[in-house]
């Protein structure tokens, strides 16, 4: 691990991927490189754990279908299969729909579950189940914005301290429906930025200097909060004096401002041309991009919510125009994670709450067909940490209507992530109250992942 | 056996640890099996009591089903875990002894007479204790309190009392823990051990489903001349309470706070905003000896009070707006506001949410019962809110620090069981709409009768620790309830809110948290506890008088500063507790300051963050400083740390940054008055620190505005950032 230590001769590229902790002075990355090479050596019931450092989760809010995107049925009848073809893929014998192109021809780098399946059919509920791994307690409606259990980033944050001041976990552009801490605490919810990194000028918000201060006086400003800041601190521990706490955050948010390379991971105008092209030149793309750059910094969990999924109605004109920048975005993403090899330990995931009916219909008002809610089968996208690529986990039956191979559950989900991510879904969490809760109600990660 | 000799007068009973249990009676499994496998922790809710139990073998938490128990044990798993014909090979016995791999290890010595006893009744057959066999009626713990010196120990004893009039030493089956044990520990065979500070602490012994409890005070080693007590000041009943508290503890109280210290505090604290720098300027120059009671009076009656407390109990109330509707919402926040616009006493206040009836659309208090519905969240919720009391455990099992069981829970559910509801569902999109309250049918298919889960059996409404009530049809059963609860004699329900009126004021609740209330969760003082609720109920639960007399007290009025005896005490208030600013005291201190209000999303313009009336009104900062959100079930509780987000949030946010540097904000128009840089910088002192700068500072300050480069604009904008991005302006002092 020399290259830890003789800084001068690391490209800008290298400092990227060594990410913020080994900047600031070793610290927790280096720890959690020297944890995971000296994983093989010791075979222990947590070997397999610990795979991934972080997780990208693309939340594509409003169910998308599996139809048109995973899991076409060329051979149900026109009224199931709809207006796309399917397309072969690298995997022989595995067909993607049409629009799919990039991520057919990248399926030995990724695997798809094609088999979760469970009993939510609204929004609100579907999404707290796939966000928390828990069903929600009491009937919700498709419009609730509800957390009756933490979600995986909030437990993700929860479980891996994050580094050096930098936020554990972030979602982009906003908060997703169960994306919340719930009794874990407002510490853990995540950190929000909004904003178009698409457009010029875009800034992760508050961990760099707001738009028209220099650096120069941010400086100067700072030498005079030291001077006007004669607060008496009791610096007797036993006090508990709440303001030798702001001290230490404050500090943290010094480090992190005045690190370079840390400022530079937020920095997505620095990415080349080619680079920031490859993504894709719109909101989702570069978010994506981002997200990698938050990787590179050490950032454990980032979820990038993209909504407008819920296609009850012009269904195929809508993806038609959408799909082939989303494929082509998270096929991007899948390669530059791979090319700079931190594909083996950064998951892309990539789901919404439900698949969506196999019958096409067209809603009462509407002239343009679509298809609804659809609980008994879903796709998900499943990338890296040593995830087998090309592996497609179950299948559904002829006309997409259910799973019927290796059906799983949310709960089975849930487990794998946390697993790869080295956090044991069967532990027990405790309530501010003091009651026991399960981190996953049935902790059985999916083994043709692992 | 080893007696320890101490100081204490209080001990009567001398321990005795060490001895068999239950010498010669063979055991059963009730009396002698059960408390082994609680005692072990084999039933625990981390272990096999856990829902789904572990590895198989599931118990229920604590013991509190026998015959489900007995089952698995003796029955389940093809009766494998019992082998009568040699009990030594049991599963039982060889997983506890750790003889065969066990995930939670070895629990048992073979050595231990607990081994025996289960070796005995395995070898006897397994038997059931006799159901007409002695019931369990009480333990006792000697002793019940202890004056301890530093790391002094002090073991107790713990005895059974039987319904035959026996009795028995279980001190090797019960369990013991400490209420804080920094201040005293206790290990797993009940010895005290006194830590290195001064304190209290409750040490807590269980055994089946009784528990009992042994106060220790541990003093400062130092004893102080009781004339220092006599000379301190009593400004009312709090201030007697207070000191003669900390004369135990041999702890003196800090110095009184500062004029500008108690200025800026009692507007905190009292109305939620800063004072200006014209009012700060007028109370430092005014020579009234009774000008800080003074104070305290004017800003209870002005305006802001009745926003900054409805906010408070818009935490506990605020209904999730994506249940109840935007309408709902939006009636139940203006119903709270105008509650303490009126200064409506407190028992009114619970009342009419108790026994709302009528229309979403028109009683705001009604959204209560749109908001929560089920007779078992009622429950849960109205227990704690207003009487302190966690009945949530009981709901599936017997309370393990408490007295309350089952019967309880579905008792008091049972005053929910009438609730009729009328209107649009919760189920979007209808949630938008209207519903009714009212007094439903005795039966029914929606508001049939509250069932017991195990019994089946249809509860009659039952006050805790009451008897149930047979009420007539006509007779609401939420009438009733709000009777009981706020009747003078009720034991709670003054004692909770004056302790969460206490904890805002004072840094800290009487009782931690402030709404769980119990035996095993005492008092700090336990006297000025019941003195508060008195004075109180005295007064016609009036909120206002109860914080005027707070406000008023010495207490109240002490430094944070701590002298050399009192730095360690957290919980006697012999010094002020320093507190972060909530989320939205804190953002309307900024605009406040800066001359830039804040624009929210449903709210017309110049709307301060204190009249928000859901979350659902987005605000970055107000999140990051821990605004809690009612859609997370349970409400996520408000938060008062600090985090690297906040720090982030004031140095760097965008909006921050504008506030500061607005062509139309404080620090433009003061670099453009006439007014001298050292008149501008007092200005500044006065706006976030409500003090007059000390002279160093102002020199300090005067170097920067005499920078080359600096202009007055930048000078003033840079002093104004600094001052916000520091303690002194983010904490209550």
């Amino acid at each position: 691990m020399g290259f830890y230590t003789n800084c001068n001769g690391v490209t800008r590229r290298d400092t990227l991927q060594l990410g913020l902790g080994a900047i600031l002075g070793g610290g927790l990355m280096t720890a959690l490189r020297v944890r995971a090479l000296a994983k093989p050596d010791k075979p222990d019931a947590n070997a397999l754990a610990a795979q991934a450092k972080s997780c990208i989760l693309i939340w594509m809010d409003g169910g998308p279908t599996h139809f048109e995107t995973f899991d076409p049925k060329p051979e149900a009848p026109e009224e199931y299969r709809g207006e796309f073809q399917a397309i072969p893929t690298a995997v022989p014998g595995v067909l993607f729909s049409e629009h799919m192109v990039q991520l057919a021809k990248n399926l030995k780098k990724y695997a798809l579950i094609r088999s979760i399946r469970h009993d939510q059919g609204n929004h609100g509920a579907g999404n707290h189940y796939m966000m928390t791994g828990a069903p929600p307690r009491i009937p919700v409606g498709c419009g609730a914005f509800v957390s009756f259990h933490p979600s995986l980033g909030s437990v993700v944050a929860h479980e891996k301290p994050p580094q050096k001041g930098l936020p554990a976990y972030f979602s982009m552009p906003s908060m997703s429906r169960s994306g919340g801490p719930n009794f874990l605490g407002a510490k853990y919810a995540p950190f929000v930025v909004g904003g178009d990194p698409n457009s010029p000028g875009f800034k992760v918000r508050d961990v760099v200097l707001p738009e028209g201060l220099t650096g120069e006086r941010f400086d100067d400003r700072s030498r005079i909060r030291n001077e006007v800041d004669n607060l008496q601190r009791f610096l007797d521990k036993a006090a508990g004096d709440p303001a030798l706490a702001l001290d230490e955050h404050y500090k943290q948010a010094y480090d992190l401002i005045h690190s370079k390379e840390a400022q530079a991971a937020f920095d997505i105008a620095r990415e080349p041309a080619k680079v920031r092209d490859a993504y894709g030149r719109n909101s989702f793309g570069q978010r994506l991009l981002l997200a990698r750059r938050l990787v590179e910094a050490g950032v454990p969990f980032i979820t990038v919510y993209d909504g407008g999924w819920d296609h009850h109605a012009d269904l195929f004109g809508a993806l038609s125009k959408r799909l082939p920048a989303w494929d082509h975005s998270v096929a991007a993403l899948i390669n530059d994670l791979d090319d700079r090899g931190l594909l083996k330990e950064t998951l892309v995931i990539a789901l919404g709450e439900f698949g969506r009916t196999p019958k096409i219909s067209t809603l009462p008002g509407h002239t343009k067909p679509g298809r609804d809610h659809w609980s008994n089968a879903m796709s998900v996208l499943f990338a890296g940490g040593g995830t087998p690529g090309g592996t497609v986990v179950g299948a559904t039956d002829r006309k997409g209507f259910s799973a019927i191979e290796r059906v799983l559950s949310p709960e089975n989900f849930v487990s794998t992530v946390y697993t790869k991510l080295g956090i044991d879904p069967g532990k027990i969490l405790y309530t501010p109250n003091g009651r026991p809760t399960h981190l996953v109600s049935d902790p059985t990660p999916i083994q043709e992942l692992m | 056996m080893r007696l320890i000799l101490c100081i204490c007068v209080l001990l009567s009973a001398l321990p005795n640890t060490g001895h068999a249990a239950n010498p010669g009676r063979s055991p059963t499994f009730e009396r002698d099996i059960q408390p082994i496998l609680t005692r072990y922790g084999c039933n625990a809710g981390a272990c096999h009591g856990k829902a789904r139990g572990q590895n198989g073998f599931a118990l229920s938490l604590l013991a509190y089903d026998h015959d489900f128990d007995y089952h698995a044990i003796t029955t389940e798993a093809r009766g494998r875990r019992i082998f009568p014909a040699n009990p030594r090979f049991s599963l039982l016995l060889r997983k506890a002894t750790g003889q065969v791999p066990h995930g939670g290890g070895k629990k048992l010595d073979p050595q231990s007479p607990e081994y025996r006893s289960l070796e005995q009744w395995i070898a006897a057959g397994t038997p059931r204790t006799p159901a007409d066999a002695p019931k369990l009626e009480k333990i006792t713990v000697s002793p019940t309190q202890r004056l301890m010196k530093f790391s002094e120990t002090q073991p107790l004893k713990v005895t059974a009392f039987y319904s035959d009039g026996t009795q028995e030493d279980v001190t090797r089956l019960a369990q013991f823990s400490s209420s804080e044990s920094v201040y005293a520990r206790v290990s797993p065979e009940g010895v005290i051990t006194a830590g290195p500070i001064p304190g209290e602490a409750a040490i807590m012994a269980r055994f089946a489903e009784k528990f009992a409890i042994c106060n220790v005070l541990i003093p400062r080693p130092h004893p102080v001349d009781a004339a220092v007590y006599e000379k301190l000041p009593r400004h009312n009943f709090i201030d007697e309470l207070i000191w003669k508290k900390l004369q135990q503890l041999n702890i003196t109280p800090s110095e009184r706070s500062t004029d500008a210290q108690f200025h800026r505090r009692a507007y905190l604290d009292i109305i939620g905003r800063l004072p200006t720098p014209a009012e700060t300027r007028r109370f430092l120059a005014n020579a009234d000896p009774h000008k800080r009671a003074r104070l305290i009076d004017a800003l209870l009656e002005r305006p802001e009070y009745a926003d900054f407390w409805a906010n408070k109990w818009a935490d506990l109330l605020r209904p999730n707006p994506y249940h109840v509707g935007m309408k709902a919402t939006y009636n139940f926040d203006q119903w709270i506001r105008r509650s303490f616009r009126e200064n409506k006493p407190y028992d009114q206040f619970v009342r009419d949410i108790l026994t709302a009836n009528g229309s979403t659309w028109t009683n705001g208090a009604t959204v209560f019962y749109r908001n929560r519905r089920e007779p078992d969240e009622l429950t849960t919720l109205v227990s704690q809110l207003f009487l302190g009391v966690r009945l949530d455990c009981a709901k599936c099992h017997h309370h393990p620090f408490e007295v309350w069981g089952q019967d309880d829970f579905y008792g008091f559910a049972a005053f929910f069981g009438r609730i009729g509801r009328k209107g649009a569902g919760i189920s979007a999109p209808i949630s938008g709409g209207e519903e009714a309250v009212y007094l439903g049918p005795p039966t029914g298919r929606r508001a049939g009768p509250v069932k017991h889960p195990v019994t089946g059996e249809a509860m009659m409404p039952t006050p805790l620790l009451g008897q149930p009530l047979d009420l007539p049809p006509d007779q609401d059963p939420r009438e009733v309830l709000a009777d009981w609860i706020t009747a003078p004699d009720n034991p709670y329900f003054a004692k909770v809110i004056v302790n969460r009126i206490w904890a805002d004021l004072m840094g800290r609740g009487i009782v931690e948290p402030v709404d769980d209330l119990r035996a095993t969760n005492p008092p700090s003082n336990p006297e000025l506890l019941e003195a508060l609720a008195h004075h109180f109920r005295d007064n016609r639960y009036d909120l206002k008088k109860l914080i005027r007399t707070l406000a008023t007290s010495y207490a109240y009025q002490l430094s944070t500063t701590p002298n050399e005896s009192n730095a360690a005490d957290l919980r006697n208030y012999s010094r002020h507790y320093r507190q972060r600013l909530r989320a939205e005291v804190l953002l309307d201190m900024v605009c406040d300051i800066t001359g830039i209000p804040e624009r929210f999303e449903a709210m017309p313009p110049g709307s301060r963050a204190m009249e928000l009336w859901t979350v659902r009104s987005q605000s970055i900062f107000l999140d990051s400083f821990g605004r809690p959100d009612p859609n997370q079930d349970p409400p996520c509780e408000r938060t008062s740390e600090t985090t690297v987000v906040q720090a982030l949030h004031l140095m760097n946010s965008p909006a921050l940054h504008r506030k500061v540097t607005a062509d139309d904000g404080r620090c433009a128009r003061l670099a453009t008055s006439s007014q001298t840089p050292a008149e501008i910088i007092e200005e500044l002192y006065l706006l976030a620190y409500c003090r007059y700068p000390t002279d160093s500072e102002r020199t300090n300050a005067l170097k920067r505005f005499a920078k080359p480069g600096a202009s007055r604009r930048s000078a003033t904008e840079d002093l104004l950032w600094a001052l916000i991005n520091t303690p002194e302006f983010i904490f209550n002092d």
